[in-house]
């Protein structure tokens, strides 16, 4: 009984909850993909509340109760609305697919006629960005949520590792319910725009830190954006993606764990060279379907497309080649670890699920034009091409080439649009929330309580409910 | 199970808020002897009639509600020693008065333009339209405006809120409660039959719809910012008033949401409630230890919180299923705007319980426990509550 008794602490019970809500995300329907979330707020709450500064850890995990609460508004507009009607669509459907829909302006057929109107259509539509609101401030596609993956969690020890697990949890939310939210119009359009931007952002992050943990976490968050890019997109079979995203985001967060154990996946030139390759792997795995079917809807080359999708994709894979770095050996003869072996197992299987997945897709009839198939690869391999040959200083535009002399880096750079964004974020936000409380500040200071305002207040209203029908 | 046990079940809900209004009043501190004994069950006296009116709502009749509501107003103005129950006797007072006045002037008119004071008979005989737009159309809106306050929804809730923090929690459950119900059957009443002549029900649909979103919403908005957490039981009862006013919208007869279930359901969440909401803390840091009660005895907390959460309609509580039956009759009669309003409430009153309860549970503390136990007649209270709720989750209570 004590022995049980010592194993109740809010370690544990973090952990069940933390477990009990991935298995409940991995469940159909939207109950159980909002209780679920609630298990991932509830385990960060325990751990944050049993934290060695519980104020700052509490005040900073606070926010994981708004996705939770953006799927049981989903749910709860789901359990009480009707089966959707087969209604012919306002708007024909895209000739072409992926994010060129964004930019093309959608060609009208007939109106449906008022009774085949879905009336409660709107409703639906708030199901569907709902669910999308909770996935993508998971995944810090969100300006309430961005900044997520820079902190550590608020465990000892595995803190650092523990933050990766949400955009995991944003993934699996936007995989399991995309049946519901992907077939509402135009959220699909405005998913892939917050997630582009985000991947864009998480990059940029993950190169300006300095330390490998939090570039790994940063990365995690990127990949796990672009895999819910190819479900808004539909590129590829559920399934597949599913597999894709856990040979890149998986990779990253065994990395991240291996980091963690004395940075047992850098040490020895073996390991190095495995995560190396491991890493290139699944990156260039995930983004060459993507890439295709942004770069090439329809058969048409997109060069702008494919250039803001393109540009996250190499940094990221650029990353993780280059900073994977051989840690030297603390000792003359290494000893024989567990983690070592756990880490050479974990990069193996991230160097070979994202082939096999693609060759599943491929199986199951995913197909790439000659061009496109080539030319989706171009990222990833400039990534690996060496690098003395790709940048010269003397070659540098001259617009850069004086902020390069004056000692600026490219991370500085990197620092400062990520940085710039925020606050720019920040102020926006700043000023939708000074606007409600100037239009609340009247309402709040209307009575102060005296129980003759509350008879005037009464009489008010009775002298409304009698004009508003002789208005009429 | 039998007939009979089936029958009586939805009388067991205030009879079980009823003995935990006795219970919560056996813990505070009382007069010695005999004396203590005679207050508390004159109490009980005193409250049986109110919960007589949440398990019968069938059987108010207007002038049954005045005198409910003069009872409660005793109940409240009694303890002349207590200011703020005294204080919240006093606002009542006035509000009530001058609503009971409005309506019965516009009971008044309607029975002149009509010929009649039955309700069924008057609908047929306006609808010959032998009376001018102007009288019978204003009339009617002053006819709704004592149920509109008595239900407590915004921009009536201040009462509700008042009486929540103001009054011990041994009386206010039922007065509130009580109050409620009363509200309720007398829109019912009005209401029935309306749909016999289309325009009063056109005018009284607009009437209820616009009432009901300020209701939704600016309940919504208040129970967010409130900071007592005995005020915000206050304004989660009165989101349930609005959410009544929905039902009432959806089916004129309310039997969207029975009235006998609702009132059985309010009673006895915000007994439970209520009793939790005095041991939780006003305004405490986020890293702040568990309140006294979570600490000594965090069950019985566990057992509040689940009242609580019921209030608020939280999934897995019968407080839910009323949520869901409404909206989904809203969604039968199309009331998306309604709908919209209902859910934003809904999540709204979720989250804020929520976060309550949290708050309750605090941060854990190596500081040594409380002394002093809570006493066992307010924890067999939170118990009784959280039970009833249990029963009518499964379906026992409340058929």
């Amino acid at each position: 009984m004590h022995r049980l008794r010592a194993l109740l602490t809010p370690l544990t019970f973090g952990i069940a909850a933390l477990a009990l809500g991935f298995v409940a995300l991995a469940l159909p329907g939207l109950v159980a993909a909002a209780l679920g979330l609630e298990g991932v707020a509830l385990a960060f709450w325990i751990w944050a509340r049993a934290s060695s500064d519980p104020r700052e850890a509490l005040a900073r995990w606070a926010w994981l109760r708004r996705p939770a609460m953006a799927l049981w508004f989903a749910a709860a507009l789901a359990a009480a609305l009707p089966a959707a009607p087969a209604v012919p669509l306002a708007v024909s459907p895209p000739v072409s697919t992926g994010l060129a829909v964004v930019l093309e302006v959608p060609e009208l057929v007939a109106t449906p006629s008022a009774a085949s109107r879905d009336p409660l259509a709107p409703m639906r539509l708030l199901e569907a960005l709902a669910i999308l609101f909770a996935g993508l401030e998971l995944l810090a596609a969100l300006p309430t949520s961005r900044p997520y993956p820079d902190h550590a969690g608020p465990l000892p020890n595995v803190g650092a590792w523990i933050t990766g697990v949400l955009p995991a949890a944003g993934l699996l939310v936007l995989w399991r319910q995309a049946p519901l939210w992907t077939s509402a119009p135009l959220v699909r359009e405005f998913a892939s725009l917050a997630l582009i931007f985000a991947a864009a952002l998480a990059v940029l992050r993950a190169y300006s830190r300095r330390t490998w943990t939090a570039s790994l976490r940063w990365l995690a968050a990127c990949d796990s954006a672009l895999a819910a890019m190819l479900i808004a997109l539909d590129a590829l079979p559920r399934e597949i993606v599913l597999l894709l995203w856990f040979a890149a985001a998986g990779g990253r967060l065994t990395a991240l764990a291996t980091e963690l154990r004395g940075s047992a996946g850098r040490r020895g030139a073996l390991s190095a060279r495995l995560w190396r390759l491991a890493g290139f792997s699944a990156s260039a795995c995930m983004s060459w379907p993507l890439l295709i079917a942004v770069g090439f809807p329809n058969g048409h080359f997109r060069p702008l497309e494919f250039v803001f999708v393109a540009a996250p994709v190499y940094l990221a894979t650029a990353l993780s080649l280059r900073r994977v770095t051989q840690v030297p050996e603390r000792r003359a003869m290494a000893r024989p670890d567990a983690t070592r072996v756990l880490s050479l197992v974990g990069a193996s299987l991230t160097l070979l699920i994202g082939p096999a997945a693609l060759a599943l897709a491929w199986w199951e009839g995913f197909e790439a034009s000659f061009p496109a198939g080539i030319v989706a690869l171009i990222p990833a391999l400039l990534a690996a091409w060496p690098r003395a040959w790709l940048a010269r200083e003397t070659e540098l535009p001259p617009v850069v080439r004086a902020s390069v002399a004056a000692g600026a880096t490219a991370r500085d750079f990197a620092l400062s649009v990520y940085r710039s964004v925020l606050v720019f974020e920040r102020r926006i936000a700043d000023a939708l929330a000074a606007l409600i409380r100037a239009l609340g500040a009247p309402a709040r200071d209307l009575h102060a309580g005296d129980a003759q305002e509350y008879l005037l207040f009464l009489v008010g209203v009775s002298v409304l409910a009698l004009l508003l029908p002789l208005l009429r | 199970m039998s007939a009979t046990w089936l029958a009586l079940a939805p009388l067991l809900a205030p009879v079980l808020a009823l003995g935990a209004a006795l219970l919560l009043r056996a813990a505070q501190p009382q007069r010695p002897g005999a004396a203590g004994v005679v207050a508390t069950l004159m109490q009980c006296c005193f409250l049986a009639p109110l919960a007589l009116a949440i398990a019968i709502p069938d059987t108010l009749t207007p002038l049954r509600i005045a005198l409910l509501a003069a009872l409660a107003l005793a109940l409240l103005a009694r303890d002349r020693e207590d200011i703020l129950q005294s204080e919240c006797a006093l606002k009542l007072t006035w509000v009530l008065a001058a609503a009971f006045a409005l309506s019965w002037a516009g009971e008044s008119l309607l029975t002149l333009a009509a010929g009649t004071a039955t309700t069924t008979e008057q609908w047929p005989a306006l609808a010959l339209q032998l009376d001018p737009y102007g009288l019978w159309s204003a009339a009617l809106a002053m006819t709704l405006i004592a149920g509109l306050v008595l239900l407590g929804g915004a921009p009536f809730h201040f009462w509700l809120a008042d009486v929540a923090h103001g009054t011990r929690a041994s009386l206010a459950p039922l007065i509130a409660t009580g109050l409620q119900v009363s509200g309720a059957a007398l829109l019912v009443q009005r209401l029935h039959g309306v749909d016999a002549f289309a325009q009063a029900a056109s005018l009284v649909r607009g009437h209820l719809t616009i009432a009901c979103v300020l209701a939704l919403l600016g309940g919504a908005a208040t129970v967010a910012t409130a900071k007592r957490p005995e005020r915000r039981v206050g304004l989660l009862a009165s989101l349930q008033g609005a959410l009544l006013l929905a039902s009432l919208i959806a089916t004129s007869d309310a039997s969207a949401l029975p009235l006998m279930r609702w009132g059985a359901h309010l009673a006895l969440a915000m007994t439970g409630a209520l009793a939790l909401a005095h041991f939780l803390p006003v305004a405490a840091a986020p890293d702040a230890p568990a309140a006294a009660l979570f600490r000594r005895h965090p069950y019985s907390g566990v057992a509040g919180a689940y009242a609580m959460l019921s209030l608020a309609g939280a999934p897995g509580t019968p407080g839910m299923s009323l949520w869901l039956q409404v909206a989904r009759a809203l969604v039968r009669t199309h009331h998306p705007g309604l709908l919209l309003a209902l859910v934003v409430a809904w999540i709204t009153a979720f989250s804020v319980a929520a976060t309550t309860v949290r708050a309750a549970f605090g941060s854990p503390s190596t500081a040594p426990m409380p002394e002093r136990a809570v006493p066992w007649p307010a924890r067999a209270a939170l118990w009784a509550c959280a039970a009833g709720l249990a029963a009518m989750a499964f379906g026992v209570l409340g058929r």
